[in-house]
């Protein structure tokens, strides 16, 4: 059983605070959503989380701090930060950039088993994939390091809805093997379809915290958190 | 005719120096994005060890192995020191880094073998290998030639072929990602270094013979070295390799050439002004910024 | 501004003038002879602050155009052309543009690694060619005649004075003026330079060319101080230990580069006394560059700063960084009058990255005088918009017109010349200049008044407040003032709110509605919070995938299940239905 907690989170970027105190938490077999507009804060969370910028607060990755870690050293610890814009090694094939990702005792049978269309895809250089498929390589390759955690930042954008739904149902498959994912999205209903928890942020702070469905449920609610009249969303949030 | 072709000939030993150090310039960029300007420096610290424990009386058996290590350790410091402060510097700042240092490691080396004190420099592969148009090919030409060759094709194959391999171009392409899957990003660059380290200093040793062999000079074949890799685009090893050969079979035609042998060293800055000036007609902006 | 740069040449001036007399008067006569070296030194350390310090282009070979300038001193002497050692420094100076101009071409187009990489070249070879032709009279041994007014070492001294505060208030000037701002913007962006309309080539090539003559010159004044010079005063070794000094006393500085040049003259001098030998000072340079390199402040950034934490504790207040007055309000000046009509037109505009298709032809208008919104989902092509209006894509299909005029063709610096100003998503200011010094940069013959008023009405700070000094939220602003201030016919503002709390992006928001009448320009804004685009925009434009999928009045194409699709995904209107 794995928890991540962030408490009080806040991240600079470029001297600008982007993120100004956040609480989130995801634990293993649970998709905690992140959601918000662009420019809310969500991918610099996820790097603040994941030790690729400094963050201040703290992060506590079953019961330890490993907020004053370099992101390499949290890499070994089990957190697997997948990187918006899909961030294969362009020059390596498909299976190269699985291979180099690999934990002992992984093998590449737990890619291909989620997704199988990367079987005949694997002798391909990565830089000539499709985004979709370039997509599930990140994933998978991140799956193939056995991580606890695993963060998935933004992995819906600029692919056609149905591969992300596609996309979708794998991360839900990732979950119920017992990981936990902490997944940023700006497409709203796709992710609450799958997740647990929802989080909405906005200006760099939550605006919303509870269960997805009832977010799903309240499309009027959702529609406030995003295209404003941010008055009710902050009342809401107190 | 004939005399130009001798000319050529005699280019090729210091040709086969450029190539290796030339591979060895992209394989630090390509591998830890920096462009080193103290690569020949470094392999002139191995060769001047070595020099020293042979002075000595050290048997060469123990003093070249020792020469290269400590090649290795030299390069280790200075990509220490890249890796420790400078790994999220911008690439122009990392070779202004190596620049400054360039600077340091002549004045110690100047220091400690004598300036221009003349050193006995063991003949490493003596010998002459064969004739060709009427000039002696030497050993030590041959060899470098083949070690340049040699390491292009072991670098590439281990690359290519093996898991570290994997992860040193893991490491080129995306070292954020590298870093995010939990590859042991310093440690590997530092790996990097030492390779390189040994290897220039290897090299050195073979050609400082038939080099002035003061230890500056020998550091300043990084211009020549830098040259080859731009040829290669500071990307391929295969074309860095033909471009230092080209460069030192060049100097020999000119050498041949009355007028012009005083002004050879002249070489490496044109060949380098023509490639730049050809390999960057389309660009407009410095992509970074 | 003149004012300024008045003021600070008349203390550079003063300061150097007194320190001279002090020295003439003080000083023995050897140490006279030593000290004059330190200024010769000086020179060659300002050429370099200025080309590699300022304009941020690394150069590796500034003793080999010090050595064209004394190449050309001697072979004057030699030949007793007229005009004496002063008109020869001049012309050997000179002498060295060219030189510096022929280097500098090949970095129109070169990232910095390419530039160090040509002039180290350049310095082997120049070494190689020194060595075989030697110095004019070398050989022969015949010196270098002095003026007779300047012919004792304490005369040379009071020669070597003048010209060094010559050439010190001349850079006051120069760097202070909007060349010397351009040079600093170069340094720090490229794009962000051009998008002001600064040439960067020109901004290059004249770097290198002031910096090859006051090279040149400290070249014919070391022949001068010397008499006879040889190849090794020159050679490739004092470039790079010149070029590790500089970086490691910051000689852009006027401190930074009298420190330096003491520290290259007296350093031997002081391990020479110690019994130690010399050229370790060289590894001392070498450690101080990476150790400035490592912490990115030079020493004379360190002086200063510690030396104003110093000043300040002696002062009673400590100077808040004043934001302006806004109760005493400045008139803004009238807006400016740009033709009626459509101000910006788009049609058709497709762009591709390698395969994919970032721009699907796209066309969109922003009346002159109104505010256009321009939304859309993450990778919808935004910023590519932008970047193709403004000139910064190497190819696009479509066209793009300003008041009619196609602007295909023209380069991003004659694009903003024109009228078509942009900012940037992440702030791209030279932190090296000031609030004032930015905003002249932005708007080329801005009034002081003016500036001001400008600067109170974004609730920017004060002109005279440095840019390192200022904080993030506030540099944005900044950054949009510039543009703002300028008045061209069309801005596009990428972002300007991102990183502002809520509460600043609205009141940002309400004065970006306001600049069609205050200052006459359209506005094409790119923004992502909702509330923001409805209080500043008259008319929005949706992006998504690369495609126009919406456009018109706010609330009704923010309320369209189209563009909530886009936004939220792909199931919404279903249920808002």
């Amino acid at each position: 059983m794995t928890e991540l907690t962030i408490k009080q989170l806040v991240v600079a970027r470029g001297g600008i605070p982007v993120v100004r105190g956040i609480d989130l938490t995801v634990r293993s077999g649970e998709i905690s959503v992140v959601l918000g507009s662009n420019g809310a804060g969500k991918t610099t969370s996820l790097e603040g989380i994941s030790g690729i910028i400094p963050a201040k607060g703290s992060i506590l990755l079953d019961g330890e701090d490993i907020s004053g870690q370099a992101a390499g050293i949290r890499a070994r610890k089990g957190l697997r930060h997948v990187e918006q814009g899909r961030t294969v090694f362009p020059d390596m094939t498909t299976e190269e950039n699985l291979k180099v990702a690999l934990a002992p005792g992984a093998s590449l049978e737990e890619a291909y088993g989620l997704f199988p269309e990367l079987v005949q895809r694997r002798d391909i250089k990565s830089a000539m994939l499709s985004g979709g498929e370039q997509q599930m390589l990140v994933i998978a390759r991140a799956l193939v390091g056995r991580p606890k955690v695993i963060l998935i930042d933004e992995m819906s954008s600029g692919l056609a809805p149905v591969i992300v739904s596609r996309l979708m149902e794998a991360v839900r498959k990732l979950a119920d093997g017992g990981m936990a994912v902490l997944l940023v999205e700006q497409f709203a209903n796709l992710a609450l379809g799958v997740g647990n928890r929802a989080y909405v942020l906005r200006r760099g702070a939550v605006v919303y915290n509870g269960g997805c469905e009832a977010l799903l449920k309240d499309p009027a609610r959702l529609h406030h958190l995003y295209l404003g009249d941010v008055a009710d969303s902050v009342a809401m949030h107190a | 005719m004939n005399s130009l072709l001798t000319s050529a000939v005699a280019g090729l030993s210091a040709g086969g120096a450029y190539a290796i150090l030339g591979v060895c310039a992209i394989f630090t960029y390509r591998l830890v994005a920096v462009v080193n300007f103290t690569g020949a420096a470094i392999g002139a610290t191995g060769t001047f060890i070595m020099v020293a424990l042979y002075e000595s009386g050290v048997p060469l058996s123990l003093a070249v192995p020792v020469g290269i290590l400590a090649g290795a350790l030299a390069a280790l410091a200075v990509g220490l020191v890249m890796a420790t402060w400078f790994s999220g510097a911008a690439a122009s700042t990392k070779a202004a880094v190596t620049a400054a240092l360039l600077v340091g490691i002549i004045a110690v080396g100047l220091r400690l073998t004598g300036g221009q004190h003349p050193h006995n420099f063991p003949d490493l592969i003596p010998g002459s290998a064969f004739r060709l148009a009427g000039v002696e090919v030497t050993w030590a030409a041959v060899v470098t030639i083949a070690i340049s060759v040699v390491f292009t094709f072991v670098t590439e194959q281990f690359l290519a072929r093996t898991q570290t391999g994997l992860e040193l171009r893991a490491l080129s392409q995306r070292p954020m990602a590298a870093e995010l899957i939990g590859i042991r990003v310093k440690l590997l660059a530092l790996s990097v270094w030492a390779v390189m380290g040994a290897v220039t200093a290897f090299a050195l040793m073979v050609i400082a013979p038939q080099r002035a062999p003061d230890f500056m000079s020998l550091s300043l074949l990084v211009v020549p070295a830098l040259a080859a890799a731009l040829i290669g685009a500071f990307a391929s090893f295969r074309a860095a390799l033909a471009g230092g050969m080209a460069i030192g079979i060049i100097e020999g035609l000119a050498s041949g050439l009355d007028t012009f042998s005083q002004y050879r060293g002249a070489i490496p800055f044109l060949v380098i002004l023509a490639v730049l000036m050809w390999s960057q007609r389309g660009a407009r902006f410095d992509e970074a910024r | 501004m003149k004012h300024a740069s008045l003021k600070a040449a008349l203390r550079t001036a003063l300061t150097l003038g007194i320190l001279a007399v002090l020295i003439y008067a003080f000083l023995p006569k050897y140490w006279i002879f030593l000290v004059t070296a330190i200024f010769i030194t000086g020179i060659a350390l300002q050429s370099l602050g200025l080309v590699t310090g300022r304009t941020g282009m690394i150069s590796l070979c500034q003793m080999s155009f010090a050595g064209v300038g004394a190449w050309v001193t001697g072979y004057l002497n030699v030949a007793e052309a007229p005009g004496g050692l002063i008109v020869w420094i001049v012309l050997g100076g000179l002498a060295a543009v060219p030189v510096g101009v022929v280097i500098g071409l090949p970095a129109l187009r070169l990232r910095g690694i390419n530039l160090a990489i040509v002039t180290l070249g350049f310095a082997a070879a120049f070494d190689t060619v020194l060595a075989t032709i030697t110095f004019p009279g070398q050989t022969a041994f015949i010196q270098v005649v002095r003026p007779s007014w300047f012919e004792s070492d304490g005369g040379y001294f009071a020669l070597v004075m003048i010209v060094y505060v010559a050439i010190a208030v001349a850079l006051e000037f120069v760097n202070r003026s909007r060349l010397g701002a351009s040079w600093l913007a170069v340094r720090h962006s490229e794009r962000a330079a051009a998008a002001h309309g600064v040439s960067v080539p020109m901004a290059k090539l004249s770097a290198f060319a002031i910096s090859a003559f006051i090279s040149g010159v400290s070249g014919g004044l070391l022949a001068g101080y010397l008499g006879t010079l040889v190849a090794e005063n020159f050679n490739m070794m004092q470039s790079l230990a010149l070029f590790a000094v500089a970086s490691m006393v910051g000689a852009h500085f006027t401190l930074g580069a009298v420190a330096g040049g003491a520290m290259i003259t007296l350093f031997p001098e002081l391990l020479r006394r110690l019994g130690l030998p010399q050229d370790i000072g060289n590894v001392f340079f070498a450690v101080g560059a990476v150790q400035a390199m490592s912490t990115g402040e030079t020493i004379s950034e360190t002086w200063v700063r510690l030396g104003s934490k110093l000043a300040s504790r002696f002062r009673r207040k400590p100077a808040p960084v004043a934001v302006a007055d806004v109760k005493t309000a400045r008139p803004l000046g009238a807006p400016a009058v740009h033709q009626p009509g459509v101000a910006l037109e788009v049609n058709g505009l497709t762009v591709r990255y390698g395969n994919v298709l970032a721009l699907d032809k796209v066309s969109l208008k922003v009346p002159s005088r109104t505010v256009v919104g321009l939304i859309g989902p993450n990778g919808a092509g935004k910023s590519t918009t932008v970047d193709a209006i403004a000139g910064f894509l190497p190819r696009y299909e479509g066209s793009v017109s300003l008041n009619g005029r196609p602007l295909e063709g023209l380069l991003a610096t004659e694009r903003a010349r024109l009228g078509v100003r942009r900012t940037w998503q992440t702030t791209r200011i030279a932190p090296e200049l000031t609030v004032g010094d930015y905003i002249r940069l932005a708007a080329p013959g801005i009034r002081p008044s003016e500036i001001e008023a400008v600067l109170e009405w974004f609730d920017c700070p004060v002109p005279e407040a440095a840019i390192a000094s200022v904080d993030a939220g506030s540099r944005r602003l900044i950054d949009v003032a510039g543009v703002v201030a300028a008045k061209p016919p069309v801005l596009l503002l990428d972002e300007p709110a991102a990183g502002q709390s809520y509460a600043e992006a609205l009141k940002l928001g309400d004065r970006i509605a306001s600049i069609p009448e205050v200052f006459g320009s359209a506005v094409l804004l790119i923004e992502h919070d909702m509330d923001l685009v409805r209080k500043a925009c008259s008319d929005i434009t949706v992006f998504d995938f690369g495609r126009v999928i919406a456009n018109g009045a706010p609330q009704t194409v923010l309320s369209s299940p189209i563009v909530q699709k886009a936004y939220m995904g792909v199931e919404l209107e279903e249920q808002v239905a």
